[in-house]
């Protein structure tokens, strides 16, 4: 198969592009409404539609956080009364909250459930179901009993939901790497006198780095994600971005709402960033702690 | 029952330190792994087993908000909202079209994804870069996934526009009005966020199957066909069955894509079971005829999934 050649290499060649095409289908879809994020007005509805804007504009970020502005003085086209602000923020609280409330809970559970086989053996299959029925099947209970607990409309609510919706995900990933823990690491630690809430977060905690940075981006995008629990549980006090999109893709082009998304589709690329940072630190000090300890 | 042998001690020893023996309470083994489970547990119970009897009684009572009545105070109905459901034509229709788009768009995702799994395990200059282009759609919220179709398949869109270019001027397609279009549509957005995700598992299972196999049969004359259909493809069956149980029980809870880019519509032309349960629920106000078909829904998952692990166990 490793004949040198034209032929060969014109073949690779083709393969490169034919690659190349394969990421730009996935790309374009994504740069679409980025484009139209930076429009100016007259560019909106522009026919045929452009992907590089032939003027770009940052006036729909700014147009966001501001209260009822008339964008560029169509009348059908006036920008939402209300700013993005406090949906903005709303997710901005209730998603890291969520998140980092999944991961220790799916952390000491994981913990608990390998080295002690604390819950029985089924315990995890268990946690797998709250993924697979769909969440409009628990949205009509969920309703009538957060309504009767007065947790409708409230940012706990959503806290409670996306913490419980993802503890599936940080529960798997972390109870594989802690299988991969040797024990008597954390043995050694405590033959020293440490204690085992200590053990646990000064040895286990940063030897499974990599599978909390895989966790923690999953519980977020999954949490940043949601639209059916968000729906049915709040109200104006406690919209998130994703409902506040929702409210408005149908009305019609809205360069706003492509700033929205725009602005989240960095978010997770931010949070991918953060992850592999935190998987590449946690393999980082495991080869450094293999290293000082000549395992 | 971690309480009985330590309040014995403590009649036995009154003595003792109160302090001394919380940490050693706290440190007995059985007690830490109750101690650590616990939150999981606690956020079970409140937000699974909780509601899902919540969720049965609602079932069996006849109750809609409107009626007055708080809902605990609702008059029995036993099985007649399951009698309903079961003669309700629409909601056979949901769950036919539930199944209809988990059968194609997994199917073309299956297909594209082992595609591109196979293609990408050759080498390729910057191939990595590459495969985390691939991947970044499945980690995007559902609400830009829905915008970023909608928006592509508007009237005066960009899809309309390619098609016009390159088969004449009548070739645009009002997408969102016509109902097999329109299900076209949410099906080629789940195919484009959800293909990397069948790319993803395919690819890194092809990565780990062992070399020896493909050059034994290599030296023994096979061609490359021959290789994939006979060699590869049974060593990754375990990889590819998890792969599409996963994405299936996914693929029929479908509801934010759809949600964002028709709301159901036109008519009921693209409302599935997740998103009849959300209008009869919520927008109609019958919980209790939703609650049953919730309930019949959690009956037909877990029966399914009974069977669709089945083939993962016998390894």
């Amino acid at each position: 198969m490793k004949e040198n050649g034209i032929l060969t290499r014109g073949g690779s060649a083709l393969r490169w592009v034919a690659a190349l095409a394969i990421c730009a289908l996935f790309l374009l879809p994504i740069l679409w409404v980025l484009s139209i994020s930076l429009k100016p007005p007259d560019e909106w509805l522009a026919y045929p539609p452009r992907l590089v804007p032939a003027q770009t504009t940052l006036n729909n970020y700014v147009l966001l956080f501001r209260k009822g502005n008339p964008v560029g003085g169509i009348s059908e086209m006036v920008s939402s009364a209300e700013p993005v602000t406090p949906a903005f923020l709303n997710s901005l609280l209730i998603v890291p909250i969520a998140t980092l409330a999944s991961l220790i809970i799916g952390f000491l559970a994981s913990y608990g459930i390998t080295r002690f086989q604390a819950g029985g053996a089924s315990l995890p299959l268990f946690v797998l179901t709250t993924r697979m029925f769909p969440p409009v099947a628990f949205a009509v209970p969920l309703l009538v009993y957060f309504r009767a607990l007065g947790l409708i409309d409230t940012q706990l609510a959503l806290i409670l939901m996306y913490t419980g919706f993802t503890i599936a995900f940080s529960l798997w990933m972390m109870r594989g790497f802690i299988e991969g823990v040797p024990r008597h690491v954390e043995e050694a630690a405590i033959l020293d006198g440490a204690s085992p809430w200590r053990v646990l977060f000064t040895i286990t905690l940063p030897l499974i780095a990599p599978a909390v940075a895989a966790g923690w981006m999953l519980a977020f995008t999954l949490s940043l994600d949601d639209l059916v629990v968000a729906s049915f549980t709040t109200g104006p006090g406690a919209t998130t971005l994703p409902i506040r999109i929702y409210s408005e893709v149908r009305l019609g082009v809205k360069p706003e709402i492509n700033a929205v998304c725009t602005i989240m589709i960095a978010v997770v690329a931010g949070a991918l960033v953060v992850a592999s940072l935190l998987a590449k630190f946690g393999a980082g000090s495991r080869a450094r702690r293999a290293q000082t300890g000549g395992a | 029952m971690a309480n009985t042998p330590a309040g014995t001690r403590q009649a036995r020893e009154p003595s003792l330190n109160l302090l001394v023996r919380l940490g050693e309470r706290l440190t007995s083994e059985r007690f830490f792994g109750t101690a650590l489970i616990a939150p999981m547990q606690l956020l079970l119970w409140f937000l699974l087993i909780i509601p899902t009897f919540i969720v049965i009684y609602l079932s069996v009572v006849a109750w809609e908000p409107r009626m007055g009545v708080e809902w605990w105070n609702a008059p029995f109905a036993f099985l007649s909202n399951y009698t309903k459901v079961l003669q309700d034509g629409r909601f056979w229709a949901a769950i036919a079209r539930s199944v209809g788009i988990v059968v194609v768009a997994v199917g073309l995702e299956f297909l594209l994804g082992l595609g591109m799994a196979l293609f990408f395990s050759r080498q390729l200059p910057g191939k990595r870069l590459m495969t985390s282009v691939i991947l970044y759609p499945m980690m995007l919220p559902w609400v830009v996934v829905g915008l970023c179709f909608y928006l592509l398949f508007l009237d005066r869109g960009p899809v309309n526009y390619l098609l016009t270019q390159l088969l004449g001027p009548l070739a645009a397609v009002e997408w969102f009005k016509s109902p097999p279009l329109a299900i076209g549509t949410i099906v080629l957005g789940d195919i484009w966020q959800w293909t990397p995700f069948l790319f993803l598992i395919l690819y890194s299972g092809l990565g780990a199957l062992p070399k020896d196999p493909v050059e034994a049969a290599l030296n023994l004359g096979a061609n490359r066909w021959q290789i994939f259909r006979y060699v590869t493809l049974p060593m990754l069956r375990p990889v590819i069955l998890i792969a599409l149980v996963i994405r299936g029980l996914e693929a029929f809870k479908i509801f934010d894509l759809i949600f964002v880019m028709t709301g159901g519509g036109p008519g009921t032309a693209t409302e599935t079971i997740s998103l009849y349960i959300y209008r009869a629920g919520f927008l109609f106000g019958q919980l209790s005829y939703a609650a049953a078909m919730a309930v019949l829904i959690l009956l037909m998952i877990t029966l399914i999934t009974r069977y669709a692990i089945r083939p993962l166990e016998q390894k």
